[in-house]
């Protein structure tokens, strides 16, 4: 299915410039150029695959860009698309943006909140554009990798330190230098003396 | 003299007035705020305000190895815990390309049904609630209680299980849960029956949700919205029906939608009657399951220390609530790189001010209960 729908983005929108991803492991996916989001989505879900569901849209920080994963399907032909664009990082004050899709699916109102909210990523046209799930005025997008918790916020400290839960990290850590095969030690919470035991196996 | 000061001045305004619904609302079965505009008693606007249980447990999950994962996607949707670590379960078999025994599959469809049931007791219960009605409430917790004893001895567990692992599930049931399932299902199904009879035929709960809060077929795609809300539309639409994943295509069962019997079609009642009715389809599931289940071993081969190839995939199945979706990239590593999870209730509120504007207060309760969200799942 994932080649039609290339060449039908291809032949619908001149300059999407799609192309198919086929990783070894796991499920196909379309990318296609970030600036042409709005008129793809439009042109899928009124032509012949009838995307008309918007399930996610997935932003996935890859350190040296930004990538938003827009999850279709389709409820009358059972199928669903992996459809990929990829952004700059952009700074703090000019955050990446892209088309906001919300006049082709009123689910992507919501949705798009959350990546800006999550990610940082600015939505061109999006009728109500504040953050969803953290509060109007949070500093920072929580699900980039270089993302650093605020220390205040409203002269609250945001991770009092005598509340931080370091048990678990000590117990798997007096665990490991007590019991006789550290090998067979492997804990949850990730550390760096457990990460560099566990890659010499 | 008396005189009037407005006299000359404009007639008297009215204006619409703010009143904040929640985020301690008991209708709203959590957390969540909805800020209404009223006109007198109707409503004009409501915009729906989420977080106040947001834990970023998308976050979390990155500094967690697989297997960590589990119990936290067990808090997502508190009341359905065993359908949530299934769908996480099975996004990291796909990935893995594991095999599953045949008995463990059996196993996971028997406990996923049941915890069906259980979410929508809960539903029932909390809904008659929302409507002013008590005594159903302990009906369904009555039955309830049956289940999670079941969960309980199997997991160790009533609410958050930790149950179903890669590969398999932690433990397996014995000869005695079987017949004591069966049993259970035995007078299980005369209750619903009764149940239905006295609350879905009531007259006063009838007026309360006929023609409260329609949603159209064209809403319902239009805002992502599935489980038991998109079939209460009329949609003939299951995942386990149409895309079946686990053993689901071995199971023979209905697709039960709305049909409008007391109202139009998609209104509360109707979403309230594909539930009641989904309870009698699940029973079908499992009487199935109990009968073709076999002596096996219930946990297949996985390596100790769970790395896929790099990759992503998106798996998506059928909750209590609708469908979940999980989106696991992985860089090779042993812990996700990314996991994003599609949220049924979250698409769910969404829509609710899409279906507010022109109902009344007490009616806005009532189309709350019925698209059953739970804030966990809401807010991640």
């Amino acid at each position: 299915m994932h080649n039609e729908v290339v060449s039908f983005i291809n032949s619908k929108v001149s300059g999407a410039n799609a192309t198919l991803n086929t990783p070894e492991n796991g499920d196909s996916s379309v990318s296609i150029d970030a600036s042409k989001i709005l008129e793809v989505c439009q042109a899928l879900k009124d032509g012949e695959f009838e995307f008309n569901v918007l399930q996610v849209i997935s932003g996935v920080d890859y350190k040296e860009y930004l990538e938003l994963v827009y999850i279709l399907a389709s409820f009358t032909k059972n199928t669903e698309l992996l459809l990929k664009v990829k952004l700059d990082r952009g700074t703090e004050e000019n955050l990446p943006s892209v088309d906001s899709v919300t006049s082709v699916w009123s689910a992507a109102n919501w949705q798009e909140r959350e990546a800006y909210d999550m990610i940082g990523v600015r939505f061109n046209n999006h009728p109500d554009h504040r953050r969803i799930l953290t509060p109007d005025d949070w500093e920072g997008y929580p699900l980039r990798k270089d993302y650093v918790v605020q220390e205040k916020y409203h002269d609250m400290v945001v991770n009092p330190e005598a509340k931080v839960n370091t048990a678990d990290h000590m117990f798997m850590k007096n665990l490991k230098e007590s019991y006789p095969d550290p090998k067979k030690v492997s804990g949850s919470w990730k550390s760096d003396d457990g990460d560099a035991a566990e890659a010499k196996e | 003299m008396f005189e009037f000061v407005n006299e000359k001045s404009e007639p008297l305004k009215s204006e619409l007035m703010t009143v904040n619904m929640g985020p301690q609302h008991p209708a709203t079965h959590g957390v969540l705020r909805v800020e209404i505009q009223t006109d007198s008693e109707v409503v004009a606007r409501a915009t729906p305000h989420i977080g106040y249980l947001h834990r970023c447990m998308e976050k979390h999950c990155e500094n967690l190895d697989y297997r960590g994962v589990i119990p936290f996607a067990d808090r997502l949707d508190y009341l359905a815990a065993m359908s949530m670590e299934w769908n996480y379960v099975l996004a990291v078999e796909k990935m893995l390309k594991t095999e599953v025994p045949e008995r463990a599959e059996y196993v996971r469809v028997i406990i996923g049904e049941l915890q069906r049931i259980a979410s929508h007791l809960m539903f029932f219960g909390t809904y008659a609630i929302d409507l002013g009605a008590f005594t159903p409430f302990l009906y369904a917790f009555q039955d309830r209680e049956n289940i999670l004893r079941i969960f309980e001895e199997v997991s160790g567990a009533r609410l958050l299980y930790n149950y179903i692992w890669v590969g398999g599930v932690w433990n397996d049931l014995t000869d005695d849960h079987l017949v004591r399932i069966e049993n259970f299902l035995e007078t299980f199904e005369e209750s619903i029956k009764k149940y239905h009879k006295l609350v879905g035929e009531n007259k006063i709960f009838i007026s309360r949700t006929a023609n409260v809060g329609v949603l159209s077929k064209e809403q319902v795609y239009d805002y992502g919205l599935t489980g038991p809300v998109l079939r209460g539309s009329g949609i003939d639409w299951d995942l386990r029906k149409n895309r079946p994943y686990s053993i689901y295509e071995k199971f023979d069962f209905d697709v039960i939608k709305g049909e409008g019997l007391k109202g139009k079609t998609g209104d509360c009642w109707d979403r309230y009657y594909v539930r009641m009715m989904e309870m009698h389809e699940s029973i079908k599931i499992i009487r199935q399951a109990l009968a073709g289940i076999e002596a096996g071993p219930v946990m297949g081969k996985v390596p100790k220390i769970i790395k896929p190839a790099k990759g992503e995939v998106y798996m998506r199945t059928e909750c209590p609530r609708g469908e979940l979706g999980i989106h696991l990239v992985s860089d090779g590593t042993k812990v996700p790189y990314r996991l994003k999870v599609k949220s049924s209730c979250f698409t769910h509120v969404s829509a609710l001010a899409e279906m507010a504007p022109g109902m009344l207060i007490a009616d806005l309760v009532a189309a709350i209960g019925s698209i059953d969200i739970v804030l966990g799942e809401v807010d991640r």
